[in-house]
């Protein structure tokens, strides 16, 4: 089903960072003693501290409300910590000015489990958002587009609209859109959790293969046989606390 | 030239934005643009009303002057001096005399076919007078005001009249109609401002999910507002263009309706229209609006 990856595609900056500071040497997200509450006394999350280095795989496994959702804000600068220091690709979030949040999420791109796609533009243009954003040429962005889906399969749909997508190339626009900026960190929360079994493993290959190409990815899920498919390091969320980290694993597959 | 090709783009982007926006809410727009536009037409009305009535002060002011009734059986030699006088008052351009004679022929000219109101006088009643031209920059009411103070009480002179009673009523008129037009468009442009925010905040509100989205993939504020601002500024200007064109139609084809009214209120002088800046300054105005509507919306917390 994956299209291989062309090899004049690899991400430049990729190898060189990984030259400079090697996989997984310096963290990429790192959380101290981090806590939030929406109300007094309440939390969501509570004294979670976390590191996760630079191209590392990890999944972030628990229970609905465990916090998962919530640490994945954080790290994207959608919410505040109540406490504790998160620092992501360098930047501490809770320094950041108004202005800087943009330029951090630039670095990262987000997977939801609704997709989140706008259901009147057409599929090139939803991946082409995270192009316009960051002011890319016209002829440009819509090359990169069209590399991006293409790799996703998903080229000869580009001028659909998402509504008339099934659930699966839904998602793989959604993940086009994330990755076609070529982000440090890919965060994607509950990926396939609207989707089919066979579909669930189509996604989570698609999501994977960021992380063999030097992408830091967190996947937040519930669903422990995806965990154990693959191998990789995760860590367990109970009641906003961390209450399992288990080393890494093998290779991605 | 990256920076520029960036930002070319980014403009771009928000040209296509826009349209989108305004082809999404195709009602909501159309209704924006009408409320800016008849707004525009009342502020444009009065600012036309205005102007006109200003034009007629200045053209009615070119025949404004200060007249001295002489008093009966003045000699000729005292009639000379008191010319002689006038002359050197400050402010004063000519002086000219208007002998009994002369008045009396005015008179009956004035009154055409009422000549029966003449008849059966003996002798002419009309007094000689002296006609004070103003130097331009004394047509005014203060400027009569004056010249009137520095020849009054002056022997063989019985009265000294001049139009500054008319003057003054008038400048009050257009004082009063000007403050009006003031206050009538701080309230219309307030109304419209109100209203225009709210058209692009229920466009903001239709949109949330695609500001969220923007918002996560690392959108600036100023990335995600401009495109707002712009429908704003774009349905402001329509608005304007909408009020010219109306106020043009109506200042052709229906003003000529209310020749009489206009008479009376004219004089006789033809209304104009306004001219090219001016016609260009409604539209700016209304793209002002919409920019500041827009604005006003997006002042507030957008979803980031």
């Amino acid at each position: 089903m994956r299209t291989p990856r062309p090899s004049s595609l690899a991400w430049p900056w990729k190898r060189s960072r990984a030259t400079a500071v090697g996989s997984g040497g310096e963290g990429a997200i790192r959380l101290f003693h981090v806590s939030k509450s929406y109300s007094a006394g309440s939390f969501a999350l509570r004294d979670v501290s976390l590191e996760v280095g630079r191209g590392e795989f990890v999944f972030l496994t628990g229970p609905s409300g465990a916090g998962k959702t919530t640490l994945m804000k954080l790290i994207f600068a959608a919410e505040h910590p109540s406490e504790g220091q998160i620092v992501v690709l360098g930047r501490n979030i809770a320094r950041l000015g108004e202005a800087a949040v943009p330029q951090l999420r630039r670095r990262i791109g987000v997977v939801f489990q609704d997709f989140k796609l706008l259901p009147r533009r057409t599929v090139e243009e939803n991946v082409g958002l995270a192009l316009d954003v960051v002011g890319t040429p016209r002829r440009k962005a819509r090359a990169k587009v069209f590399s991006i889906l293409k790799q996703l399969g998903l080229h000869h749909r580009r001028y659909h609209h998402p509504l008339s997508l099934s659930g699966g190339e839904q998602q793989r626009v959604a993940i086009a859109r994330a990755l076609v900026n070529e982000p440090e960190i890919l965060l994607a929360d509950e990926p396939t959790g609207n989707l089919d079994p066979e579909l669930t493993v189509e996604i989570m290959d698609l999501i994977a293969s960021a992380a063999t190409r030097g992408t830091t990815v967190l996947v937040a899920t519930h669903e422990l046989d995806l965990v154990a498919r693959y191998g990789k390091r995760s860590v367990r969320l109970k009641s906003g606390r961390i209450v399992e980290d288990s080393p890494r694993g093998g290779p991605v597959r | 030239m990256n920076a520029m090709n960036s930002w070319t783009a980014k403009l771009s982007y928000f040209g296509r934005t826009a349209y989108h926006g305004l082809r999404a809410s195709p009602v909501t727009s159309t209704v924006a643009v009408a409320i800016i536009g008849i707004s525009l037409v009342l502020v444009g009305a009065f600012v036309l009303l205005i102007a006109n009535m200003e034009e007629l002060l200045d053209r009615f002011g070119q025949d404004l002057r200060v007249t001295a009734y002489l008093e009966a059986g003045l000699s000729e030699d005292r009639r000379r001096e008191l010319i002689g006088i006038f002359e050197t008052v400050e402010g004063v351009e000519s002086v000219r005399i208007v002998s009994e004679a002369e008045a009396l022929e005015r008179f009956q000219a004035g009154v055409g076919r009422g000549e029966a109101l003449l008849e059966g006088l003996d002798e002419n009643p009309l007094p000689a007078s002296l006609e004070i031209t103003l130097v331009p920059a004394n047509r005014s009411a203060s400027g009569m005001e004056r010249v009137v103070e520095s020849l009054n009480g002056l022997p063989g002179i019985e009265e000294l009249a001049s139009g500054r009673d008319w003057v003054e009523g008038y400048l009050r008129f257009v004082a009063l109609v000007r403050g009006l037009g003031i206050g009538l468009g701080a309230i219309l442009a307030l109304a419209t401002l109100l209203i225009v925010a709210n058209t692009i905040r229920l466009g903001v509100f239709a949109r949330r999910d695609e500001l969220e989205i923007l918002s996560l993939v690392g959108a600036s504020r100023l990335f995600v507002n401009t495109p707002f601002l712009l429908e704003g500024l774009l349905q402001g200007a329509a608005g304007g263009l909408f009020a010219l064109l109306l106020l043009y139609a109506l200042f052709r084809l229906v003003l000529p309706g209310f020749e009489f009214g206009l008479e009376f209120v004219m004089g006789g002088i033809s209304p104009r229209f306004f001219g090219g800046s001016e016609a260009l300054a409604l539209v700016f105005s209304g793209a002002a609006l919409g920019l500041l509507g827009s604005g006003a919306a997006l002042a507030g917390d957008l979803r980031r």
